[in-house]
């Protein structure tokens, strides 16, 4: 009995209350039972209604009253507040873009797919998936999916080669505010409990010198997104949906006899050196891996590791 | 427990964990869809139509094919009527040959002015109250609207699909036609498949239904296999639909 009473005195002392975790199991409970919708004063900072902001004190003191009267500056305060003190109102901004993600977001794209998709409109709105901003008002990919902002210095990466995807709830809530499940009151019904994890400032791509908006001065990337993202309407499930890109979507222009082969001459380059580095369409980082088979096969060779290559 | 940990451990070893990707050789089945409206209307891809892949063949399939040609059709006029939506939602929805209102933007055309339609207009009114801004109000508007009108026409044939469906031994694929009637079925082992569009298409006055058999072979694999799907006959086309009169709205 002493023991376990020891063990539980030092699980409560050893609790980091500066860090709050959703995946704690008293903080399971309804999401509303915390978090406003829409928070009371969204129009203040939001187009929209929206949650813009941390749950009210009473959500943390009905438990946590010895922790937020604990010291002139108690830890539990610093998951909200810029700084600790009875009498400093100032909070981080909502969600706090320096702690990590607990939550992932599931998306069903073929569901959404299915519904936004429409037959052609006339010609001046061509569903160009990539087409300049004045030209994207269709329903397509690009109501998520705008021009995604890159800096120099990431690794290589072409301006304009990638699209963002969305990082509120303005895309969501015009249909999924009420009525249309999930509603913004069922929080559950997009966002999973997760393992934390860092939010990622890149997209994962493998061809980092792809841009979305190029192929030339006649502008050949420019195509509907599906004529590529050949995956994305496939559905045997509603998970596990990924934007990858087959090769062959590439190859059919950059591989082509009497065309261009791109591919076939850096494979050819790591022949005579195995330390070369596939600069075309990728990083450096992904660049000197070894080829991965399907663009051998494409090529029409078998495939070879590096270190096989004398 | 230590004994289970260095099992668990010699486990992972043995079968190290992929990134899901199956490393036996795949075949990939392009479909093109090319239809006619009509005999003097040109060729066209059938654009933005989901398509569905079973395993089996005609005959392990028969049971769930019948159940397909047994359906009574309901086209999308037909259950807007029966709903007692206005003309305007109606043509609306025909322009753009949508399922649902999500299809396209609501613009403010529609929701104020001669051209509107009833059902936006009401909503829009009602989002102006609720949200304070015309912007948010037009971009919103179908929060506002009744489920049925909103999307019912689309959940009536998800339900008709999934039901019929649920008859299929083995999980089934799908995949949605891109502008040009294009698209793909990927990570195909070999075997024998039934194209399906499972709920029939509705084109000018005719409702379409596919069902045909397809091959993929051992030499398939790996490559990229073309299969054109049509409502009109051609040395080309591998599967041609059958076309039914759509009937007239009860």
């Amino acid at each position: 009995m002493n023991l376990i009473l020891l063990i539980a005195v030092i699980s409560v002392a050893q609790i980091d209350y500066s860090k709050f975790s959703h995946a704690t199991k008293k903080h399971q409970a309804e999401c509303k039972t915390c978090h406003v919708v829409p928070t009371k004063q969204w129009t203040t900072v939001s187009k929209f209604p929206d949650i813009v902001d941390y749950p009210n004190h009473a959500a943390c003191v009905s438990c946590h009253r010895p922790q937020f009267f604990k010291g002139a500056r108690p830890p539990i305060c610093s998951v909200c507040h810029t700084k600790t003190g009875p009498r400093d109102e100032a909070r981080y901004a909502f969600r706090n873009p320096s702690a990590r993600l607990q939550f992932t977001i599931e998306f069903p794209h073929d569901k959404h797919q299915d519904v936004i998709a429409r037959l052609f409109r006339p010609r001046e709105r061509v569903e160009l998936a990539h087409a300049p901003p004045q030209q994207q008002n269709y329903n397509n990919c690009t109501i998520c999916h705008g021009p995604f902002v890159i800096s120099s210095d990431m690794h290589g990466a072409m301006a304009n080669s990638m699209k963002a995807v969305p990082t509120n709830h303005g895309s969501c809530f015009n249909c999924h505010w009420k009525s249309q499940q999930p509603v913004a009151t069922n929080c559950n019904g997009c966002h999973k409990l997760a393992a934390p994890y860092e939010h990622a400032e890149l997209p994962a791509r493998i061809s980092m010198k792809f841009a979305h908006e190029g192929g030339g001065d006649k502008k050949n990337h420019l195509l509907e997104c599906t004529a590529c993202h050949i995956n994305i309407t496939k559905s045997t499930t509603l998970r596990g949906l990924k934007p990858d890109v087959p090769i062959t979507a590439c190859t059919e222009c950059h591989n082509k006899d009497g065309l261009r082969q791109d591919v076939s001459k850096e494979l050819a380059s790591i022949d005579k050196n195995r330390v070369f580095v596939c600069v075309y369409c990728h990083d450096s980082k992904v660049g000197g891996l070894d080829p991965p088979a399907s663009h051998y096969l494409i090529a029409e060779r078998p495939p070879l590791k590096r270190r096989d290559i004398k | 427990m230590r004994l289970a940990i260095t099992l668990a451990v010699l486990l992972l070893l043995v079968f190290p964990v992929t990134s899901g990707f199956t490393q036996t050789p795949t075949g990939v089945l392009r479909i093109r869809v090319r239809v006619k409206a009509d005999d003097s209307a040109p060729l066209r891809g059938l654009a933005r139509k989901r398509f569905y892949l079973m395993p089996g063949t005609l005959d392990q399939n028969r049971a769930l094919i019948q159940s397909i040609d047994r359906q009574p059709i309901i086209t999308r006029d037909c259950y807007y009527r029966k709903l007692g939506t206005s003309q305007a939602l109606i043509d609306w929805l025909k322009t753009g040959d949508c399922e649902s209102v999500y299809c396209r933007d609501v613009e403010l055309e529609s929701v104020t002015g001669p051209k509107a339609v009833p059902e936006f207009a009401t909503a829009f009114a009602a989002s102006q109250k609720e949200f304070g801004s015309d912007e948010t109000a037009l971009k919103w508007v179908t929060t506002n609207l009744d489920p049925n009108v909103r999307d019912g026409f689309y959940r009536d044939r998800q339900n008709v699909i999934s039901t019929l469906l649920k008859q299929s031994a083995a999980p089934v694929l799908s995949v949605m036609t891109d502008r040009n009637g294009t698209a793909y079925f990927t990570d195909l082992g070999p075997g024998t498949f039934v194209l399906t569009n499972v709920v029939p298409t509705e084109l000018g006055p005719t409702a379409v239904y596919w069902n045909c058999e397809v091959q993929v072979k051992q030499g398939d694999l790996a490559t990229e296999k073309p299969y054109l799907v049509s409502n009109r006959k051609d040395r080309l086309v591998k599967c041609v639909g059958v076309e039914k009169p759509l009937p007239a709205c009860e």
